[in-house]
């Protein structure tokens, strides 16, 4: 068994953030990831996540790390100034590096 | 107050859809632990969007083309101006940036669906009859607004940076198939193709239930504008007042837009709670996207926290009062 370095990006904001998230994805040439509803309180206020107009989604995605720092300067440009969004990076490791 | 108004509020406060609003804000104020999923929340909204299609296409089929044409005309005009003067006052009077104005304007121009319920539910209680097709005048309403407070919006910012997804393609893709309008045009379509023969096959699940779900949807409203209270704080008093003024004078605009229509008391009442009543689902999605310099504060606020409530308590009775009066 063989395990790859990879990184997984984690992106949580706000619901309506979810079409340009996933347009970005697409753009930066993700090849999978996994949104979750989930809700939480941070610096713009207390998401609720009762309707979609006060909930946040997290979505995790495995790239490798030129495609991380590429999504993560997007993400730092486009994303950040206008949406209640943070995002973070991990090392991890993975099977199939073919895969992402 | 006038007599007859004070009935015709009285006949509203102890509906059971208004208690539960009440419940609801209670739920949120005494931080109880009672909480809907957001699924839940998604489901009730699709089960009314499509039950007041489903009537209102049937309706139509009944009614025809014809006599349908005139007051959905006008509820499209109606829906497409209110932004028009919206926007300055806000901007002049109430010192909101251009964004920030355009994006309130565009949620007053637009309607709300679950206002609409609330109201042809206080005309059953009344036992007072409407046209039922009035569904459609909810239904192009949705989406002119929104489309002119995104063009108020990029023309006021004019100059400055643009992002790749703020277009107006985007604001046009969102006010049109969103899902609140995607639904309610496919239900209407729907219903007015199948005809009554359909609707039989269909209704008991629509019509029976409505009540409930609506009374279930407005407890879960009530949470959510309860959780926002304190938010009215952020906004200040002029969006306040706002909230409550103009619901009335678009109220107005509305029934006397219905009357001139030729439309009964009811559909008159109903032209005016539409023409009164703010977007919470189709704008704030697709101002988000369309405008995301825009505050969700100030627009989510002033729709869910101020005007809702404003309308399904008072605004309903009062446009069924002027309506009463300027028909008979």
């Amino acid at each position: 068994m063989t395990i790859h370095p990879m990184q997984l990006v984690t992106i949580i904001g706000e619901s309506l953030a979810r079409e340009p998230i996933l347009k970005l994805l697409r753009e930066v040439g993700a090849h999978g990831w996994t949104f979750f509803e989930v809700s939480g309180s941070g610096r713009q206020g207390e998401r609720t996540g009762e309707i979609p107009e006060y909930s946040n989604i997290q979505v995790e995605v495995i790239v490798p790390p030129a495609v991380a720092e590429n999504l993560l300067n997007r993400l730092q440009h486009d994303f950040f100034p206008r949406f209640a969004m943070v995002a973070y990076l991990c090392e991890i490791r993975v099977l199939r590096a073919h895969k992402f | 107050m006038n007599h007859d108004l004070l009935q015709a509020i009285q006949a509203n406060v102890l509906s059971p859809a208004l208690l539960f609003f009440v419940l609801g804000l209670l739920a949120a104020v005494l931080r109880s632990d009672l909480r809907f999923p957001e699924p839940l929340y998604v489901a009730l909204t699709i089960y009314l969007l499509v039950a007041i299609g489903l009537k209102g296409g049937v309706a139509i089929a009944e009614a025809g083309w014809a006599r349908v044409g005139l007051p959905t005309l006008a509820a499209l005009l109606l829906g497409t101006v209110i932004p028009l003067w919206a926007y300055p006052i806000l901007r002049f009077l109430g010192r909101f940036s251009a964004v920030d104005a355009a994006a309130i304007a565009a949620h007053y121009g637009s309607v709300s669906a679950v206002t609409f319920g609330a109201a042809t539910q206080y005309l059953d209680r009344l036992g007072e009859s409407y046209e039922a097709y009035a569904s459609a005048f909810l239904a192009v309403m949705e989406s002119p607004a929104i489309l002119i407070g995104v063009l108020l919006g990029k023309l006021a910012a004019r100059g400055s940076d643009t992002i790749r997804w703020s277009s107006i393609s985007t604001a046009l893709r969102e006010a049109v198939l969103g899902r609140s309008v995607f639904l309610l045009v496919g239900a209407l379509g729907i219903g007015a193709l199948s005809g009554r023969a359909g609707m039989d096959q269909v209704g008991p699940f629509f019509t029976a239930p409505f009540q409930g779900v609506l009374a279930l949807f407005l407890l879960e409203m009530g949470m959510v504008a309860g959780r926002r209270l304190g938010d009215l704080r952020k906004v200040g008093g002029f969006l306040v007042g706002f909230g409550m003024v103009m619901p009335v004078l678009h109220g107005a605009l509305g029934v006397g837009v219905g009357d001139w229509c030729g439309l009964t008391v009811g559909g008159t009442t109903l032209m005016g709670v539409l023409a009164a009543s703010a977007s919470y689902i189709a704008a704030p999605a697709a101002i988000r996207l369309s405008l995301p310099d825009a505050n969700p504060t100030y627009y989510l606020t002033a729709a869910l926290v101020i005007t809702f409530p404003f309308n399904i308590a008072l605004g309903v009775p009062l446009y069924y009062e002027l309506a009463r009066r300027l028909v008979h």
